[in-house]
């Protein structure tokens, strides 16, 4: 159940996305709370990406305002990077730097925008790759990784930086079926962790399991929120129950 | 795969000798013979008509040494401009880019024989820097804008998401481009680069117009001299041509080794 004690970390209104004369985002408003886990789901073209990849504004905005962690995004004396390391994101298609070995990839941001040693970000690299199993690839490169291999490494990542909330953009749409639950598993365990999540995925077992609050999207449009109970078994909205009559 | 791709079609923005690929063994094929034939004819040449030939062979390495130094000279200089060009035409900053863009307009519409007289006596009336120096710099700005869009290119080969994902992670558009974008995109240019290095050093030999004694104007001091026109520009021809071979069979190794790793 929301707290609403708890301190906003996200809060986005009324959001309008253009693309031409296409309305990815229609007004859209989102609010995630402190250690919330929310799952954002919906036909593709809904404009699930879109909003997620507003919060760090790797997609800017036409309309509307996005606070995260307190910073106005489009105040113009915010430094973004400030907000931006405060907020891991993980991608559909990993995006390891296929240059650099796995620990490399988890060191680098340590080094060049925490300003950390080189031996304290070896360290948190270590534990972080034990952590997603991961530890006996240290020295491998990305390309020698399964896709679910590569993916894992990507969270760790963007753990490496301390995030106060994790953005998931797809991250098992890419993976062979045989992959996606070894990833699922370590977000599972990063939400028992108390780690603010919103995740965009169409696993709807994930969405059920974890969940604290389903975003249902439709034509750059919230059109359901709730909890994954009511979501799942009893929605409002005809949209959310021809999308779940589709895929369940 | 479109990664090595994207590497062939930038490869095809230099003019240089043909690169040869493994794959292609006529083209290997040739490449020997032109170049043991070269060295061959060289050889027999020098030893069954020593006057000139040998004379003339023993006259003109000062001017491979010349050639050289513009050469390489010239293809680091332009390399740093190349970057800097590369970096302004895709930078979002009006007055980077437009500055940019004129720089390569401007000197892709003019012939290099022109930009080099240009520049060498623009900057004569300048500054007073030795010949050498002038023609290498003369050379590195009109290849410069090349380089630019070889740079361009190479950094627009790497995936649009190597920059969200070190964004994502806090850094800045310089961060990542040092840290991610770039050496990625060495890896990519370097085929294409080593492409405009054997352009640059067959280009190079338009240098001997002006004050410098590189190897075509060795051959033409030499000649003026003797008499000798035919023999001594035979010897000049074979001379590039088996340097230009053996730059170009290093260039495909190390392309050949590039895609091995990818």
């Amino acid at each position: 159940m929301l707290k609403t004690e708890r301190r906003v970390m996200v809060q986005a209104r009324d959001i309008v996305k253009l693309y031409g004369r296409f309305k990815a985002l229609d007004q859209v408003s989102l609010t995630i709370h402190e250690g919330e886990k929310i799952v954002i789901i919906g036909p593709s073209g809904s404009g699930k990406s879109t909003l997620l990849r507003s919060i760090n504004r790797l997609e800017e905005i036409d309309a509307g305002t996005m606070i995260v962690n307190g910073m106005d995004l489009y105040n113009p004396k915010t430094d973004l990077t400030r907000v931006r390391e405060e907020v891991g994101m993980v991608f559909q298609s990993f995006n390891l730097f296929p240059h650099k070995s796995v620990l490399e990839n988890l060191t680098l941001a340590q080094i060049v925008v925490r300003k950390r040693s080189k031996d304290d970000a070896l360290e948190k690299a270590k534990k972080l790759l034990a952590k997603v199993g991961l530890s006996d690839k240290a020295n491998a490169y990305p390309g020698k990784l399964s896709g679910g291999q590569q993916q894992r490494v990507a969270i760790a990542r963007s753990l490496a930086m301390d995030p106060k909330i994790m953005l998931f953009d797809e991250p098992t749409s890419a993976l062979d079926p045989e992959m996606i639950g070894e990833v699922l598993d370590v977000m599972k365990d990063l939400a028992n962790e108390g780690m603010t999540m919103a995740v965009v995925t169409h696993e709807m077992g994930f969405a059920r399991e974890v969940a604290d609050r389903v975003v249902f999207m439709d034509n750059g449009a919230v059109v359901e929120e709730g909890t994954p109970e009511h979501f799942f078994t009893n929605p409002d909205h005809p949209r959310a129950k021809q999308f779940l009559s589709q895929i369940l | 795969m479109a990664h090595i791709d994207k590497t062939k079609s930038i490869a095809d923005v230099g003019d240089g000798a043909a690169i040869p690929i493994k794959s292609d063994r006529g083209l290997f094929t040739a490449w020997r013979i032109a170049f043991v034939g070269a060295i061959g004819t060289l050889a027999f040449l020098s030893f069954y008509k020593p006057d000139p030939y040998l004379n003339i062979i023993k006259f003109v390495p000062d001017g491979i040494v010349v050639t050289f130094k513009v050469t390489v000279g010239a293809i680091l200089l332009a390399s740093i401009i190349g970057l800097i060009t590369g970096l302004g035409r895709i930078s979002s900053n009006r007055l980077f880019n437009g500055a940019a863009s004129l720089y390569v307009e401007v000197i892709r519409g003019i012939p290099l024989l022109v930009q080099i007289f240009y520049i060498y006596y623009a900057l004569g009336r300048i500054v007073k820097i030795p010949d050498l120096l002038s023609a290498i710099i003369a050379m590195a700005v009109c290849y410069g804008a090349y380089m630019g869009e070889v740079f361009r290119a190479g950094i627009q080969s790497i995936p649009k998401g190597q920059m969200e994902a070190a964004m994502s992670l806090g850094m800045t558009r310089g961060q990542a481009m040092r840290h991610v974008i770039l050496p990625q995109a060495f890896k990519v240019v370097l085929p294409p680069v080593g492409n405009e290095f054997i352009a640059l050093l067959k280009d190079s030999s338009l240098v001997s117009i002006l004050a410098v004694a590189d190897l075509l104007r060795r051959g033409r001091e030499f000649a003026s001299e003797s008499f000798t026109y035919f023999e001594t520009y035979t010897v000049i021809a074979l001379i590039y041509l088996i340097i230009t071979l053996f730059f170009s069979k290093l260039i495909g190794i190390m392309e050949e080794r590039i895609n091995a790793e990818n």
